[in-house]
């Protein structure tokens, strides 16, 4: 069935503003301040920042391969960029980037679940938007479990809130 | 090619080109490890950046689908330091064992990013399907149609031979039961799963008891939210709910089909004494006890209970159909993980005036299946997984002097080996030992599956492999128990192809059967049945014709002949036809979806004559009438044309109970506010 997915570039930009603010307080100063400071450079987000963002993001990661925050960070932003950008020629390659890290994430201990679920659930929902008329049936029930299991297991996670919400409203203009 | 020059900051510029071996890579992030110094390659490769850092350093590029590099790079001083330039090669990655899917003889259904992921509602969608899992699965290639009973034929095989599994368990009977010449359906609902893989053979070491094919499908996970529906239409009635907990959740679904108001207003080519009626009930109970332990567990049961005159008799079928598994996948470190499940089967039926006026026919099966297997990745070349299994089995059967009790169980063990030898070249070797109590013998079955998969398109695998399945009890029982298992021997070779448009896989095959149950002039069964089978199966899809239509063509070629049970001489089994055909079409638009197939299926080979082929033309249309109500809608068999399915011995035609069937039902969310989730569970 048609599934014409709703313009997520509001949202994107939301998400990009978002993830500058929601460094873990608990890992290491010095690491905050580059995520912090990689982060910024998407108060522009072209596609360039974006993916010049996303690889400062990973060389941060491989400075601490044991922190939950620059993976997350790395999976978020490609997917925003995918999101924004769903047939660029990188966004094949940033997707299978994501899957990858959150799929990293799943197995460190520390990991957050609820986030990790937001993540996947977004992963999907960007498959949405590259393909409604295919992926809109296929995967619209695992992007929903996944957000509700996200905010199951933390209601208080706002990028779930976020995203659940557009995804609903992108929902109810197709099916209304 | 690598520079590093001065800046006026005491900066030093590192610049120079990453390929391939043969292509620029673009895109490629170049950095110096533990700093965020570095950039992104350009369209050409190239990249340029600074660093202030010096001393012996570690430069390190990475590139999705390639291995990382690093070198050293040495800075020993901005102002006297002049490295040698270099050019910098990445090498793709070789697909770790974990990684790989092999998709040779096997359709896999489910979430995922390949092709034919048919979920529940494109199993409801299915041309003439009715939301029936058998049916749907009758549209791919190396299925056969057999329309008098509904069946999974697969590639020259009896539809025994293909065995279900639910969540890894055996399930003895998956099929409704109906009265003689009509078509049954699968028992389980398509919502109750998130994967289903189809295998039509060379399937690894995990799975015995099936000599043709194996249907082995994965239910949902823990439920995340509330749900409550109902769905109704001329012919079935359901109502099913879950309730969501933090780790676990409950559902259960009931569900009432009765063909009487249907038989009232189309009237078939039957007189029934009684409807077809089943009433349905279904339980689960899933959690997540830890983060790495999943307890799984099912219940069903279906009471069917039909009449029908026949001649001067007034039959009357009654089955109870009792099924129960429990699962638990556990991490217990290491590494491993840790699967045992144990699963329950109970059918009980009862007939009156079976064969003559006034006799009853009683039959009871019950089989508990027990399993264990360890799993291991032990690294991105070698995979191992091991288990045993044991299926107990009872069953009783009375009726005039052909009366028996029949007790024994089939005890196995398994280890499987997935191996890389060399990057794009995988090789699967198992084996599968099964020791048969009525018959004390043991069976060793070696299997094997070389796979070489040089990039996502493109797969090219060969197949062999020994499986074996016990006759059914009947043949047991009247052979003395001196039944030996039958055994089939399987080579294929499977080449696929997938692009973002198309998929195109060809799969010649070769089956070789041992020790078929035979009739023996002393009316005792033997071993000494054998046959072949032989074919090729071709399956495209395409999604790129026309926007939103996805086109599905499947052909099968079987040329098969078997000399057993009561056979006087070797020949074409009467359930086999030669060619197989289905072309459908899908397309999308708006709220709607319109379905439309063509089957063709050529004629069967009886001892009274060939019967004429098959046709059929099928159309659905699916209405999303409101974010929580669907509309599905089918009609069968568009062309009214009479199938004759086969002959009795007497000469008689066997048709469908009725040309046409269409069908409307409604599926109705009441908690959520899922369009799609029309499922209860």
């Amino acid at each position: 069935m048609t599934f014409l997915i709703f313009k997520l570039r509001v949202l994107a930009i939301a998400l990009a503003l978002m993830a500058t603010i929601s460094v873990n307080a608990q890992e290491s100063v010095p690491m905050q301040a580059l995520i912090g400071q990689s982060l910024r450079s998407l108060q522009q987000p072209t596609p360039e920042n974006f993916l010049n963002c996303i690889a400062q993001l990973k060389r941060i990661d491989a400075m601490f391969p044991d922190s939950i925050q620059p993976k997350y960070q790395s999976a978020l932003q490609c997917l925003n960029f995918s999101v924004m950008n769903p047939h660029a020629g990188q966004t094949e390659n940033l997707l299978a980037e994501a899957e990858q890290t959150i799929a990293q994430m799943e197995k460190m201990k520390n990991a957050d679940q609820s986030d990790i679920c937001t993540l996947r659930g977004f992963l999907y929902m960007v498959r949405i938007v590259q393909d409604p008329a295919q992926n809109g049936q296929r995967y619209y029930l695992t992007v929903m479990q996944n957000y509700e299991k996200a905010l199951r297991l933390n209601p208080n996670n706002a990028l779930a809130q976020q995203l659940q919400q557009k995804f609903l409203e992108g929902m109810k203009q197709q099916t209304n | 090619m690598l520079l590093v020059a001065l800046s006026a900051k005491s900066q030093t510029t590192v610049t120079g080109l990453v390929t391939d071996g043969r292509e620029p890579l673009a895109g490629a992030n170049v950095f110096i490890i533990g700093t965020i110094d570095g950039c992104l390659t350009d369209s050409l490769g190239r990249f340029s950046f600074e660093t202030s850092k010096q001393g012996e350093l570690t430069l390190r590029v990475t590139f999705i689908g390639f291995d990382d590099y690093t070198q050293p790079l040495s800075i020993l001083s901005p102002l006297t330091s002049h490295p040698s330039p270099l050019t910098i090669r990445m090498h793709e990655r070789a697909t770790a064992i974990d990684e790989v899917v092999v998709t040779a003889s096997t359709y896999s259904f489910g979430k995922s990013d390949n092709f034919k992921t048919m979920d529940a509602l494109d199993v409801v969608m299915s041309g003439n399907s009715c939301g029936d899992i058998v049916a749907a699965l009758q549209t791919l290639p190396g299925t056969q149609k057999v329309g008098e009973n509904g069946k999974l034929y697969v590639r020259g095989g009896e539809s025994d031979e293909c065995q279900t599994f639910v969540n890894g368990m055996h399930v003895l009977v998956p099929y409704s039961t109906n009265v003689e010449n009509n078509a049954v359906r699968g028992r389980f609902s398509p919502f109750l799963f998130k994967g289903i893989n189809f295998s039509l053979g060379g399937y690894g070491g995990e799975y015995g008891q099936a000599l043709s094919s194996v249907l082995p499908m994965e239910t949902t996970d823990v439920a995340t939210g509330d749900k409550l529906g109902v769905s109704a239409s001329f012919v079935d009635w359901n109502v099913g709910g879950t309730k969501a907990f933090t780790k676990s959740s409950l559902s259960f679904n009931a569900d009432y089909t009765s063909m009487g108001l249907y038989n009232a207003f189309f009237p078939d080519r039957f007189d029934w004494t009684r409807p077809y009626r089943k009433l349905s009930g279904e339980a689960q109970y899933k959690a997540d006890l830890s983060s790495a332990t999943v307890l799984k567990t099912y219940v069903g049961y279906d009471l069917t209970s039909v009449g029908q005159h026949v001649d001067d008799r007034r039959l009357s079928l009654t089955e109870h159909n009792i099924y129960a598994n429990a699962t638990l996948k556990t991490n217990i470190g290491k590494g491993y993980t840790l699967f045992t499940g144990i699963a329950n089967s109970t059918v009980l039926n009862d007939i009156d005036d079976a064969l003559t006026l006034g006799d009853h026919y009683h039959n009871s099966r019950n089989e508990v299946h027990l399993k264990a297997e360890l799993r291991k990745v032990f690294s991105s070349v070698l995979k191992l997984s091991a288990g045993v299994e044991d299926y107990i089995r009872h069953s009783t059967k009375r009726y005039d002097t052909s009366s028996y009790s029949l007790d024994y169980h089939l005890l196995s063990a398994h280890a499987d080996a997935q191996l890389r030898l060399v990057p794009k070249l995988f090789l699967n070797l198992s084996a599968r030992g099964e020791y048969a109590s009525y018959h004390n013998d043991w069976l060793l079955m070696p299997r094997a599956t070389l796979s070489y998969v040089p990039n996502k398109r493109f797969q090219l695998s060969a197949m062999i492999g020994r499986y074996s399945q016990t006759a059914n009890d009947d043949y047991i029982a009247m052979s003395g128990r001196q039944l030996s298992q039958s055994t089939a021997d399987h080579a294929i070779l499977s080449m696929q192809y997938s692009d973002h448009n198309t998929l195109l896989r060809i799969e010649p095959y070769y089956k070789k059967y041992h020790h078929l149950p035979l009739l023996g002039q002393n009316g005792l069964y033997t071993a000494d049945g054998y046959g072949k089978s032989r074919g090729v199966d071709v399956f495209i899809e395409n999604h790129g014709i026309v926007k939103n239509l996805i086109t599905t063509f499947s052909y099968s070629f079987n040329d098969s002949e078997r000399f057993y049970l009561d056979y006087a001489e070797p020949q074409t089994p009467d359930f086999a036809s030669r060619h197989n055909l289905r072309l459908s079409l899908k397309y999308a638009f708006g709220k709607t979806i319109i379905g439309l197939s063509e089957s063709y299926a050529s004629p069967r080979h009886y001892s009274v004559g060939d019967t004429p082929y098959y046709n059929s033309v099928d159309a659905n249309v699916t209405y999303l009438l409101s974010p929580k109500v669907i509309i599905y809608t089918s009609l069968n068999n568009i062309l009214g044309r009479t199938n004759i399915f086969r002959y009795e011995a007497d000469g008689t035609a066997v048709t469908a109970t009725r040309d046409r069937f269409f069908y409307i039902g409604i599926f109705v969310s009441l908690k959520n506010n899922k369009a799609y989730d029309i499922s209860n569970f």
